[in-house]
């Protein structure tokens, strides 16, 4: 394995599948059938409550996704900024990415959700969804910059010299040369990232977001039945994680077509 | 600047990693056409030295003008100068997210601004003469170590460049690859081209040095035409690093 095959693990998502293993019997595809199984089958054995979960929920589907789409956007153009900082040789932009992460990594997302949630509510009202973004990509994006600073590294500096010898300035090799092929090396690790921040976006139905888990808890609190809806509510978040995984290594797939001889 | 104006003046330079001094007081000058083939045992600073003339390595005092514009002028785009400056380097670098083709486009297109059309017209037409165009819609790790290279001269010659620099072009090639790599500078050097190489490669040096350079402990130790510094070297060290090498 050469230099630049090297990954970059980090694994807080969800496993991702590997695009080469075609075989029927593996955990994605047991999980994904059982997952698809249990969601059919419950709510026709058992119409009250599973198929009345199932119709009250997917409202917070379409939020969850909203807010992980705006939350990923934001944390990725963050993550670039964070991680090219945090390479930069001046020293004052790089002290600021650096104390950033250093402060993200050292509070837990639950509290700087809450942080960011009322610090914000003090300065401007904006809704209560915008504000969860926001404190989602502050933290992510600080994760983000990891990433994104690691997938640039990973470059050998030969592919930078010889950018810059043909009269390429800077800006011009990170945006033509480095990027492009840091981006197979960062996608992984970014999409394990997205499906990291798709389950905690979970945590942003403490703050009156109405997703999944927040639809869930209403209904919960209505009828009691705490523990089928909790099953529901786990059973969607698996099969949104599968699917999501299955669609990443696929992209990853594309993206390494250079590297295959 | 006239035309017996060196074309690249190097003034004195030294350049320290540390303490260590890689470079000690160096001066040199490479007139236009001329073929400067850089010699010595590894750690000499020769390649040290090639890599201060586009700036990829910088000094800490003395004076490099080349083409006429100080690479330490302030004023000067060193980007500007690197385009006059094309280099091979000795693992390629070739892009390898990019096809054959475009490795050769990518900096006329960007750069200079020339259109698709007329940029791949003449990657084609090097490719030709690096002997490889059946290879152009190839990814570089498709290719041979010689073919890698040949495509990165043929890269570096994209851009027009008035002196081509050459860092161990072969030394990490296999031996029957060297053979094609040389081949394709020799026919460089024989249309003129102003060239500077850093290599190992004896005959070569031979055949197509106009002046060869011998460098040990980061100073130049002797400069002479190839058949006085083969035959007749004047310097102990150099006696002894041709001792051992051939």
């Amino acid at each position: 394995m050469s230099d630049q095959e090297k990954k970059i693990e980090i694994g807080d998502g969800a496993a991702i599948p590997d695009p080469e293993d075609k075989g029927l019997i593996s955990a994605w595809w047991i999980a994904l059938v059982g997952t698809v199984s249990l969601l059919i089958i419950l709510p026709l054995l058992k119409p009250d409550p599973y198929a009345r979960i199932l119709s009250f929920v997917p409202d917070g589907i379409l939020v969850t996704f909203k807010v992980t789409i705006a939350s990923i956007s934001l944390a990725l153009v963050i993550g670039l900024l964070t991680g090219l900082g945090r390479l930069s040789k001046n020293r004052f932009i790089n002290l600021i990415a650096s104390l950033y992460v250093e402060i993200v990594r050292g509070v837990p997302l639950l509290v700087q959700l809450f942080y960011i949630y009322f610090a914000l509510g003090r300065i401007v009202r904006v809704p209560d969804i915008v504000a969860a973004v926001i404190a989602m990509a502050f933290c992510y994006g600080a994760y983000m910059g990891e990433v994104f600073r690691a997938g640039i590294k990973s470059i050998d500096h030969g592919q930078t010299e010889a950018s810059l010898s043909l009269g390429f300035n800077r800006r011009q090799t990170m945006a033509y040369v480095v990027l492009p092929q840091a981006w197979r090396t960062i996608l992984p690790p970014v999409g394990n990232e997205f499906i990291a921040l798709l389950k905690d976006t979970s945590l942003v139905s403490i703050l009156a977001v109405a997703d999944i888990l927040r639809r869930g808890r209403e209904y919960a609190s209505e009828s009691f039945n705490y523990f089928e809806t909790y099953t529901m509510i786990a059973l969607i978040y698996l099969l949104i994680t599968l699917v999501l995984s299955r669609l990443i290594a696929n992209m990853e797939h594309r993206l390494s077509h250079y590297e295959r001889r | 600047m006239n035309a017996a104006d060196p074309i690249i003046k190097i003034r004195h330079i030294n350049k320290y990693f540390g303490s260590f001094k890689a470079l000690d007081d160096v001066s040199l000058d490479v007139a236009v056409g001329e073929k400067v083939v850089v010699l010595g045992p590894s750690g000499s600073g020769k390649s040290t030295l090639l890599r201060t003339i586009n700036r990829l390595e910088t000094i800490s005092s003395g004076s490099i003008i080349v083409d006429g514009h100080d690479l330490y002028d302030p004023d000067e785009d060193i980007n500007r100068i690197r385009m006059e400056l094309g280099m091979v380097f000795q693992n390629f670098n070739l892009f390898r997210h990019k096809t054959v083709l475009e490795n050769l486009t990518l900096a006329p297109i960007k750069l200079k601004k020339m259109d698709r059309g007329m940029a791949e017209e003449m990657a084609y037409e090097l490719l030709d003469k690096v002997g490889i165009r059946d290879r152009a819609n190839h990814y570089p790790i498709q290719l041979s170590g010689g073919q890698q290279q040949r495509v990165a001269i043929a890269r570096a010659l994209a851009m027009e460049p008035k002196i081509m620099l050459f860092d161990e072009p072969t030394s990490a090639l296999d031996p029957e690859m060297i053979g094609e790599v040389l081949e394709v500078m020799i026919t460089l050097a024989r249309e003129g081209m102003t060239m500077v190489v850093v290599t190992h490669e004896m005959g070569f040096a031979r055949e197509v040095a106009d002046q060869v350079v011998f460098m040990d402990g980061g100073a130049i130790v002797e400069e002479a035409s190839p058949d006085s510094f083969f035959d007749h070297p004047v310097h102990a060290r150099t006696r002894l690093f041709l001792d051992q090498i051939l």
